[in-house]
């Protein structure tokens, strides 16, 4: 929906432009950098841990790129609860399923605890996490997310407590929950500790940054991007039942890896285009037989614009046999978007026939439709039905509920 | 009867289909009921004084309805919200004669099954209702909610706040609660939490936050919300043909019901198309051409209701934007972005073809926080999916055949899917989680209870009384070779037909002499008339042949063409007003079929001239029912019309009607207030007195409109029958009576789950506490299930048993003169919706009132 709305967005940006000068705001240009770099790297299976609303979780669903499995942890299940259904399929995604499978998983649970159904993805993402943390607890992260997941790839982000006097009005931390804000050296000193620690190597970045002399104070938000440096072994394990983590939510959602759909949806598409050349067919036909004046010869297939590219046998006409219309499978492969679905007529001939819905000739070259519309007249059948007794008639006894009211004749 | 008229006496109104999936209702209603708990009367205080129940209601439960609880808010603020089921409304406690019994007598007891559940509460469930105040006052509602949950040890886990109004599960110790907090500033801030309500187990909020619970419910079961019902995507069926999607699913209310609360569930489908209107615009410029494309495009879309395929909502489509395409921009913030970017940054989304234009939808919608409309929105055609079914489509007797097929259920599928919910409701472990922590749960079964069979009524004709079959419901073999109550002969009348149809012109001029002697009907030869196939030259034929004396004009209609169809009724309707008949002429063209069809028409004829066909005996006296329906038509800018029929005699089978078209603004009553006066004046010179009692079935009450009807519509037509003079008291009752309902019922007859017999009356267990209800199956359906309909009588000072009230109805379904049977309305209220219909698709002027004592709209 692109409302031309006015109010709202500027309301939203003028409170934005007093505490951060960022536009696009800080937080949207976070979320981009994750969708940047998913784009680049194409992670099949993602993770976000602290997802709190949900917010990136619903972006990557648009900006899918070919990830198969979306994980949201977060601590609050209230707050999952509250928004897990926004991570719903739309109506759409059902209308059209996409070509790739996509499941999203959200569970209650700490990035401090070992859970075994985490391990084996290939992105992990700390959108503003590890400031939440007690340093302590760092420490336990990094084991948890390097040592215990060691995933293909880590994004963390976090605050650059360099720039904060940029900030105005800024006091103490940005969050009162923030439990540190580290400088650059610090934040850099602990992410090389971990890649000594776990295999990893990083290389670090941000997003925000501020003009003129001040750029030195670095990054708004700092961001550190990690890369495993060996070969992983579990990515193709078993997927896990949680153990420690609580499954507040999962969906699967419809797509064409699904055989039953991309089946049904397969035949949908070559009913279409059968049923449309039948169509053309018999009104052609009709027209013929009202303007006698010049009778066609059986229609010589006027140039079928994508009939062509694939040489002799796709001008195969649209015939009759009998009370069937038979519609040559070729004309149907003409389709693009039949195309699209399947790699070659002999995959799409296997798929119809075993399909229900579809009659074919022995060969599997023809696809036979019924010629006639069934007559609508069927209604008026004359039908004697046997009479069951439900209830009595009223009896003949004149009533008169006037009387018995015994107002009769009030006027 | 012809096809035509066969298809709309029994079909509804284009303009009343259920528009499309999501698709509001585009009038905004009746102002804001407040849906917040009063306490509610009589019986119900009784319950909520018990002690509080200890219940362990976690956050996370808590959390799930707060959404709905600030759903009452915006009722009370904004009026956006609905109250669709009308509760609150209490119009049975006005009246003495039901206070006690509603129920009648009459007939023989039936055993139904009802796609009822009862609701099964923990004993003493109930919600505390707190208002909560701040010292001093604080703006931020998340502040606000802060300050608050300070004080979790007191106010428990379980809870919900909205920043004023607090729910809790369990009572405090005290009514008063005063809490102390402290901002992080350090300022001190003093709380205040006052008990302000206890909340029954079936008070309106808690009534309200069972459905919400139980939306959530069928949202665990993996069905999609689309408008206000829920359809299950995984399991669709498809129309290939013109890429329809069909999914099915519930209408699901949770209710007060007569003796408890109940949840009432039917299946319900909708028509989803795999078709962007991209998809659309491509093929219809390939079929009509480059030339005519934009008039088409124009005709086909506008009006149409799509879906947007980032989210779930969705639009109307007002208007084409022909020189806007994904390359314009919009302001987004502080920068302008083309429509391109915009979805390809926010959706990922790519544009295909960047040439294509741009749809435009006015959203009336307020904005968020109750801000005026956000204007305009802009829609990208190939983002944009068509929903519902087209006009096209719905003429198109195969896919409607398809559709029927898979939607129309027997009573026994029905029965079986509903069965398979209340299943699924009760394998789910998380439903059953969910219910649980509430302390709710639902009876594993449908409610079973008794219905009446009504004795069927003797049809009287003529002199001679029979009796039909009670199961069909239908009297046209009954009836034949008896002579009819009057006759009006035919001694100037004319046929119309193009070339083309002379000969069938010619056969059915002849089996109406045939089928017209036995009638009673004398007919003189009708006067032939040749009209050319075009809609100028037959409104010339007419102009040229219709005369004063002119009885009876019929035309036969080459095609079941709305054009000429409508040009014929227009002309003598309004211009010279003559009754007509109109035939295609595909419905003569069958000789087998003829005399089937002459005998219709010849009927239909005889009625729109004046004559009567058939009576019941109708045990009161002085007596005028009145009718009223309306017709919406839902294309821009066309106004609403209102019909009124009065009957002017005993035996109800001459009818006064008048139809006037809305202003805007207006209510449909306040322009049918005059109409009811002329229907009195009317009665009055039939029968040399005025009625002593009036009985109005009001039809075409939408959902959330009851209590408009008993605030304004009933002291309106009490007032406009003040106006016939100060002493004239005539007894009123005002029975509101609605066909699309989602009750049904099943009975077992010979060992089978089938549909109930004709005359079915159903007044227990039901039926609403609060009014004087009571539901009715008249007609007999040979597919599908059969709909009762639900009466409701708002207003009632005969004091008439609710027997005989019962009775009564029943015998008006008998009435109808265009279906030789029981119809699913009484007759008034189906002559008043045939009326206008024929104003509202057709005339679009109010007809001229020398045809206002005929049947002339049958």
């Amino acid at each position: 929906m692109c409302l031309m709305r006015t109010h709202s967005r500027a309301d939203l940006t003028k409170t934005l432009a007093m505490t951060t000068p960022f536009s696009p705001p800080l937080y949207m240009q976070r979320y981009q950098f994750v969708i940047d770099y998913v784009k680049t790297y194409r992670p099949k299976k993602v993770i976000d841990f602290g997802c709190a609303e949900c917010c990136l979780l619903k972006k990557l669903k648009f900006h899918r790129n070919g990830i198969q499995l979306l994980v949201g942890v977060d601590i609050n299940s209230v707050v999952l609860l509250k928004r897990m259904h926004t991570l719903a399929p739309l109506i759409s995604d059902y209308l059209q399923p996409s070509d790739g499978p996509l499941t999203i998983e959200l569970y209650q649970g700490s990035v401090t605890e070992r859970e075994p159904c985490t391990r084996g993805f290939d992105l992990v993402t700390c959108v503003e996490l590890i400031e939440h943390l007690e340093l302590v607890e760092v420490a336990s992260f990094s084991e948890v997310v390097f040592g215990y997941m060691s995933p293909g790839a880590v994004i963390v982000s976090t605050p650059n407590a360099e720039f904060n006097p940029l900030l105005p009005g800024l006091r103490g931390f940005r969050n009162y929950d923030h439990k540190f804000e580290w400088t650059r050296a610090e934040f850099q000193t602990w992410a090389h500790k971990v890649c000594r620690d776990y295999g990893y190597s990083v290389h670090f970045t941000g997003v925000g940054e501020a003009v003129g002399h001040w750029r030195e104070v670095g990054f708004c938000t700092q961001i550190a991007v990690f890369q495993r440096n060996f070969h992983d072994t579990m990515s193709n394990a078993e997927r896990l039942e949680p153990s420690v983590y609580r499954l507040m939510y999962r969906v699967v959602y419809p797509s064409l890896s699904d055989n039953n759909i991309y089946q049904r949806t397969l035949v949908n598409e070559v009913l279409y285009e059968a049923q449309h050349l039948r169509q053309e067919w018999l009104s052609r036909m009709n027209m013929d037989s009202s303007n006698n004046a010049h009778f066609c010869a059986p229609p010589l297939m006027d140039v079928f614009q994508h009939g062509l590219e694939g040489g002799t046998r796709d001008c195969q006409p649209v015939y009759q046999q009998g009370g069937t219309i038979c519609v040559p499978l070729a004309r149907v492969w003409s389709s693009p978007r039949v195309r699209a679905l399947c790699g070659s007529v002999q995959r799409l001939r296997e798929e119809l026939q075993v399909d229900s819905r579809v009659r074919m000739s022995a060969d599997g070259t023809v696809l036979i439709l019924p010629a006639a519309a069934d007559d609508e007249d069927d209604e008026e059948v004359e039908e004697e039905e046997n009479v069951k007794a439900v209830s009595g008639v009223a009896n003949n006894v004149e009533e008169d509920w006037d009387r018995e009211l015994g107002c009769y004749g009030n006027v | 009867m012809t096809g035509r008229a066969r298809a709309r006496s029994r079909g509804r109104g284009r303009g009343q289909e259920p528009a499309a999936p999501g698709a509001q209702p585009s009038v905004q209603q009746e102002a804001a009921k407040p849906v917040m708990p009063t306490p509610p009367e009589g019986q119900l205080v009784g319950r909520g004084r018990q002690k509080p129940a200890p219940g362990a209601m976690s956050e996370e439960a808590m959390l799930q309805i707060s959404a709905g609880f600030q759903q009452v808010k915006i009722g009370e603020r904004g009026g956006r919200r609905r109250d669709f089921h009308d509760s609150g409304v209490h119009t049975r406690q006005l009246m003495e004669h039901v206070k006690e019994s509603k129920t009648g007598v009459s007939g023989t007891a039936i055993e139904l099954r009802a796609n009822f559940m009862r609701l099964l509460s923990r004993p003493l469930w109930a919600l505390y209702q707190y208002h909560v105040d701040y010292k001093p006052p604080m703006e931020s509602r998340r502040l606000r909610s802060a300050l608050l949950f300070q004080h979790e040890e007191t106010l428990g886990k379980a809870h919900t706040f909205d920043g004023a109004i607090l729910f809790l599960p369990n009572k405090l110790h005290n009514t008063e609660t005063v809490l102390c907090s402290e901002t992080r500033n350090g300022e001190k801030v003093e709380i205040t939490v006052t008990l302000t309500n206890e909340l029954p187990p079936s008070s309106p909020v808690c009534l309200q936050f069972y459905n919400i619970l139980f939306r959530r419910i069928l949202r665990i079961l993996n069905m999609q919300q689309i408008g206000r019902h829920y359809y299950n995507p995984d399991d669709p069926f498809n129309i290939p043909q013109h890429r329809l999607t069909i999914w099915p699913g519930f209408v699901t209310t949770i209710l007060q019901y007569e003796s408890s609360i109940m949840l009432c569930t039917d299946v319900s489908h909708k028509v989803l198309r795999s078709e962007t209107v991209l998809d659309f615009m491509y093929s219809l410029r390939q079929q009509c051409g480059d030339q005519r494309f934009p008039e088409a495009c124009t005709k086909e879309l506008v009006g149409l209701i799509i879906l947007t395929k980032y989210n779930n909502k969705t639009y109307r489509i007002d208007d084409i934007a022909w020189d806007h395409t994904p390359n314009n921009t919009f302001k987004k913030g502080d920068t302008e972005i083309s429509f391109k970017n915009y979805f390809k940054t926010q959706y990922g989304l790519d544009i295909t073809d960047g040439n294509q234009v741009l749809l435009v939808s006015h959203v009336k919608r307020l904005g968020p926080s109750g801000r005026p409309p956000p204007g305009p929105a802009m829609l990208v055609p190939e983002f944009c999916y068509l929903t519902g079914l087209t006009d096209k489509m719905r003429a198109d007797f195969n896919i409607m055949k398809d559709l029927a097929s898979h939607t129309r259920l027997s009573p026994e599928q029905r029965e079986t899917r509903i069965n398979r919910l209340i299943s699924n409701i009760n394998r789910n472990a998380d439903v059953q989680n969910e219910l649980t922590t509430w302390g709710l749960s639902f009876e594993n079964r449908l409610l079973s209870m008794n219905g009446r069979v009504l004795p069927s009524e003797r049809i009287i004709q003529g002199g001679r009384a029979y009796e039909y079959n009670p199961w069909t419901a239908d009297w046209t073999k009954e009836m034949r070779g008896l002579p009819l109550i009057s006759c009006m002969s035919l001694d100037n009348w004319l046929m119309f037909y193009t070339r083309r149809n002379a000969d069938v012109a010619q056969s059915l001029l002849q089996t109406l002499n045939k089928v017209s002697g036995p009638m009673g009907i004398r007919m003189q030869r009708a006067i032939m008339i040749e009209y050319e196939d075009r809609q100028e030259s037959l409104l010339r034929a007419l102009q040229q042949n219709v005369a004063r004396e002119t009885q009876m004009v019929v035309v036969i209609l080459p095609t079941n063409r709305k054009d000429k169809y409508d040009c014929v009724k227009k002309y003598l309707c309004v211009d010279c007003p003559t009754p007509s008949q109109c035939v295609v002429s595909r419905t003569i063209s069958k000789p087998q079929a003829l005399m089937t069809v002459a005998t219709k028409i010849a009927l239909q004829m005889n009625c729109k001239m004046g004559g009567e066909l058939w009576s019941v005996e109708i045990p009161l006296r002085q007596l005028m029912i009145v009718g009223i329906d309306c017709y919406h038509d839902t294309a821009a800018g066309k106004r609403s019309i209102g019909a009124l029929v009065a009957s002017l005699n005993q035996g109800m089978s001459r009818w006064f009607s008048k139809c006037v078209l809305q202003n805007r603004g207006q209510e449909i009553i306040d322009a049918l207030k005059g109409s009811l006066q002329a229907a009195l004046k009317a009665y009055l010179k039939y029968n040399n007195c005025l009625p002593s009692r009036i009985i109005v079935f009001r039809d075409g009450v939408g959902d959330g409109m009851l209590q408009s009807v008993v605030d304004y519509e009933v002291p309106q037509i009490m007032q406009s029958i003040k106006t016939m003079g100060q002493d004239y008291e005539p007894k009123l009752s005002v029975v509101v009576v609605k066909k699309r309902i989602s009750s049904r019922f099943f009975a077992r007859i010979d060992g089978k789950i089938a549909n109930p017999p004709p005359g079915t009356v159903i007044d227990t267990e039901v039926t609403r506490p609060e009014w004087y209800d009571f539901f009715i199956v008249s007609q007999a359906v040979r597919f599908g299930c059969v709909a009762p309909t639900h009466y409701n009588v708002v207003f009632d000072s005969s004091g008439l048993k609710p027997d005989h009230m019962q009775r009564l109805t029943y015998k008006l379904c008998h009435m109808y003169y265009n279906w030789q049977g029981i119809v699913r309305v009484p007759a008034p209220c189906q002559y008043a919706h045939k009326l206008a219909f024929l104003v509202g698709q057709s005339i679009h002027k109010e007809p001229n009132m020398n045809l206002d004592d005929f049947l002339y709209y049958l």
